[in-house]
């Protein structure tokens, strides 16, 4: 009797333990992104020196100028235009689909939203730069529609599935009792979403939103094609008319023709050190509202 | 089994034959489409397969002559890539490519990396080309005839010294130029600043957006009215106005055609290469190749493209 | 008065949710009818030097083949672990933190790191090889993910049931769990397979090419994939191929609607057959 339990324990063991090397090869890799940006990136802010390298005004790598401010700026605008576009029609769109929308509606939406997350980031920069590039040049007519509002465009598309489901669902898992409660002390429906299924839902929603920011200040095909890489801040600096640059774009374009070692490469690891940062911190936020997030509280 | 399964079995099998059916085609679909001849045994070079990565300008000689060569002699392998003349030196310097093709010389940066990896970088010439300045038509329509600008104005131009074009010449419209310039590695952009900015100290404005090809850049000032930007000769075509240059202002001006290229009175001319780590074993795929570009075939698809050829045709 | 507020806001949200179909209808619209008037089999059986986009299909497809080959016992290997062998506990947080971390980061960095790690560190250089353990490190939260929860709906009941015949554990996990969590597994592989199809930055520079004579035919050469054929093309050479580009782009998207539609058609069979 003990051997066999011994042999099942020794068996049990070594798959176990197999499967645990495999398992921490995600930790693993999480890591070796870290050190290896890090480690490239770092010489990029030895050399230049922290403050003129992310205040720095002038990013023109030709004349051997690295200042990364007008790329940072570049991508905080597109973001931010972006989700003054998303947010308002996503949280709608979600608010929709789980509290008014007749349930055979709803399934019908949900996989459509879920496919749309799925298409690749090439094709909405194709879409921006064939489409709505030329158009916004005719509409508006401005001289270029390679401009900060084609991208901000481009990016709320990108990032509505996002706001959508998560935001969707988060509002769905307020408890119905809150629902009944309000509507039983004679509330009507959008008085009562208003004010007692929303505030309940808001941490899901805030979540929601800044994953959207995550992913919109990671995105670089799409932004490339259409923001229309000039590393400028516009002027005023509020003018969405304008071309900006981006600091995935910057990355993109600029990485195929750096020579290794050299202080370009260096700077592109760097920027790529400042963009994981953001993303980071951006992510942990969402985090902590998703835990917010109340989960069936019974009354 | 109901309707989904069914459904779900057939797109299954729809892609799993899909897979199945191009990995087993890909073989046989990829040999039907070249020629075969047939070789002596002691020609190792015959199966070799090298990569060219470079410059944008020399990308389509490249590729031309690539497709010639492997037509010929089927069974090497020619991989061309463009980028620009940075991305080739990069690549060369870091093994990763075995050609790079570029439009200008190695920047003291790419000299002394090569000489920290150990690599002597051998320059062939291939061909001349000369780097038109384009408008669009916008710019010249109320002109009679063809924009004629200085090497300094043009600096100035790039540099943001004038921000609109009536500041360069009376007739010119009251608009403001928008400036469109290549992608750091690229060697027409060398070859541009080196003979339009460098000397009058000069550097192209902060507002000026960068474009990572030539074909891009003639997209580029073709679609934006009121700008300017700068283009290998081979890619000078389409809806765009040709500069005419002279090198001191009142000095003649010259258009960016072939023959006063070739004859060396256009300003903007410049050497194309390809770039070899040392000189290229005799007899090696890279050797042959290259001499396949200077023989008169090469320097005929050279013509073809749009350049000027510097060896004999026939 | 309330009523016409109510009526009001119904209106308001219901046409957000029209303006959010209607914009994506058009994007698939704008490509498929473009697209469509230039695909024909030619097309996409000729090679690159003859006008088709040939190769960057088959790239494509060896591309995704590969990434899936590494991805997927990697991922389901977590998964299990995670599922079974440590369900709660410190080391079941790190490694769902760290998934989570992993998913949050951006395609460019995968390339920078796939670029610096893979093609110099080990010196893989650009290859079809760097390309797989790149899209397999991007695509493994995906799967792990969605492997977890296949894993987590199979009933604790078959377990308990096991367990009391007294079969062991690594027994009771591949005879039992992992077949009633089948589809569920199946639909995350998809999942994650689509989404590394479209992917353009983390290849951009670790394994594609823009030409190359035929199909690799070892995983340490590079290989011609189709977003980055579309990238080079809308990027270095615009206006020349328009239709191309279309063409192409069409490609994508079918690949992508029909990975998508497999997977939903999986779920939605099995959780009518499976009623618990």
């Amino acid at each position: 009797m003990r051997s066999k339990r011994l042999k099942l324990l020794c068996f049990k063991d070594k798959v176990e333990i197999l499967l645990s090397i495999l398992a921490s090869i995600s930790i693993v890799i999480l890591f070796l992104i870290i050190i290896f940006v890090l480690k490239e990136g770092f010489p990029a802010f030895i050399r230049l020196g922290f403050s003129s390298f992310l205040l720095g005004r002038r990013w023109a790598p030709y004349y051997e100028d690295f200042g990364a401010f007008p790329l940072l700026y570049g991508s905080i605008l597109i973001v931010f235009g972006s989700l003054a576009i998303s947010v308002p029609l996503g949280v709608s769109t979600a608010i929709f689909l789980a509290e008014y929308s007749p349930k055979w509606l709803s399934d019908m939406i949900k996989p459509v939203i879920e496919l749309l997350a799925s298409i690749p980031s090439i094709i909405y920069g194709f879409f921006g730069l064939t489409f709505l590039a030329p158009k916004i040049m005719e509409f508006l007519n401005i001289s270029m529609g390679k401009v900060a509002l084609t991208a901000s465009m481009v990016l709320s598309i990108m990032t509505l599935p996002t706001i959508v489901s998560i935001s969707s669902e988060v509002i769905a898992s307020v408890p119905k009792e809150y629902r009944k409660a309000s509507l039983a002390l004679g509330a009507t429906k959008w008085q009562t979403v208003k004010s007692v299924v929303l505030p309940a839902a808001k941490p899901g929603i805030i979540a929601s939103l800044l994953l959207a920011f995550g992913r919109a200040v990671g995105e670089t095909v799409a932004v490339l094609m259409v923001c229309g890489c000039v590393p400028q801040i516009p002027s005023p600096p509020w003018n969405y008319l304008e071309p900006v640059h981006a600091l995935t774009a910057a990355i993109a374009l600029d990485m195929g023709e750096v020579s290794w070692g050299s202080l370009h490469y260096h700077v592109l690891f760097g920027l790529g050190v400042i963009l994981l940062a953001i993303t980071f911190i951006v992510n942990m936020i969402a985090d902590f509202f998703i835990k917010k997030a109340p989960r069936g509280v019974q009354i | 089994m109901g309707k989904t399964g069914v459904l779900t079995v057939a797109i299954a099998a729809f892609i799993v034959g899909l897979l199945s059916g191009s990995f087993a085609l890909a073989p046989l679909l990829s040999a039907n489409q070249g020629l075969t001849y047939a070789y002596p045994e002691d020609s190792s070079w015959r199966t070799e397969s090298i990569r060219v990565v470079g410059s944008t300008t020399v990308l389509p000689i490249a590729s031309e002559c690539a497709l010639r060569f492997m037509e010929l002699y089927n069974t090497t392998s020619i991989t061309v890539e463009g980028g620009g003349s940075g991305r080739g030196y990069s690549e060369l310097i870091g093994g990763l490519c075995d050609i790079a093709t570029a439009s200008r010389k190695p920047k003291q940066g790419e000299l002394d990396k090569a000489e920290q990896e150990g690599v002597t970088l051998i320059l062939h010439k291939i061909a001349i080309d000369g780097i038109a300045i384009i408008v669009h038509p916008s710019v010249t329509q109320n002109l009679n005839g063809p924009l004629n600008l200085t090497l300094e104005e043009i600096g100035k131009i790039f540099a943001g010294v004038y921000s609109k074009w009536s500041e360069v010449r009376e007739g010119l419209p009251d608009k403001e130029i928008l400036v469109f310039v290549r992608e750091h590695g690229s060697g027409t952009r060398a070859t541009f600043e080196e003979f339009c900015m460098e000397p009058y100290g000069l550097e192209v404005k902060t507002g000026a957006s960068e474009v990572p090809s030539n074909p891009a850049m003639r997209q580029s000032v073709e679609q934006t009215p009121y700008s300017i930007g700068y283009i290998g000769l081979g890619f000078l075509s389409g809806n765009v106005e040709a500069v005419c240059v002279a090198v001191e202002s009142g000095g003649p001006f010259y258009a960016p055609t072939y023959e006063n290229v070739k004859e060396g009175v256009y300003p903007l001319s410049r050497y194309l290469y390809m770039v070899t780590n040392g000189i290229p074993e005799s007899g090696s795929l890279i050797d042959r190749f290259i001499d396949f570009v200077k023989s008169p075939e090469g320097q005929r698809i050279v013509e073809r493209c749009g350049y000027i050829a510097i060896y004999p045709k026939e | 008065m309330r009523a016409i507020k109510e009526k009001t806001v119904l209106f308001l949200l219901a046409f957000s949710a029209a303006i959010l179909l209607l914009t994506f209808a058009a994007i698939i619209l704008f490509i498929g009818v473009r697209g469509l008037s230039t695909i024909n089999f030619r097309v996409i059986t000729a090679s690159i030097r003859k006008g088709g986009i040939f190769e960057s299909i088959i790239g494509t497809l060896y591309l995704l083949a590969g990434t899936i080959a590494i991805a997927t016992p990697l991922g389901l290997a977590t998964a299990i672990y995670l599922a079974e062998y440590a369900p709660k506990g410190k080391i079941n947080r790190i490694i769902v933190q760290a998934l989570n971390n992993l998913a949050g980061v951006p395609s460019i960095i995968f390339g920078l790191f796939g670029y610096a790690f893979f093609c110099r560190f080990l010196g893989l250089g650009i290859s079809l090889l760097s390309g797989w353990l790149t899209l397999t490190c991007m695509t493994l939260p995906i799967i792990v993910r969605g492997s977890q929860e296949a894993l987590k709906m199979v009933p604790k009941d078959f377990r308990i049931a096991a367990e009391a015949l007294g079969a062991p554990k690594w027994k009771i996990i591949k005879d039992i769990v992992l077949p009633t969590a089948t589809p569920g597994l199946a639909t995350s592989i998809i999942l994650g397979i689509s989404r590394v199809a479209g992917e353009t930055a983390a290849i951009l520079f670790t394994c594609s090419v823009f030409l190359t004579k035929d199909l690799p035919t070892s995983p340490l050469q590079p290989v011609m994939v189709l977003t980055y054929h579309l990238y080079t093309l809308l990027i270095a050479c615009p206006g020349a191929s328009t239709d191309y580009a279309f063409a192409i782009a069409l490609i994508l998207l079918g690949l992508v609607i029909l990975l998508n539609l497999l997977a939903y058609l999986i779920r939605m069979h099995y959780r009518k057959r499976w009623k618990w």
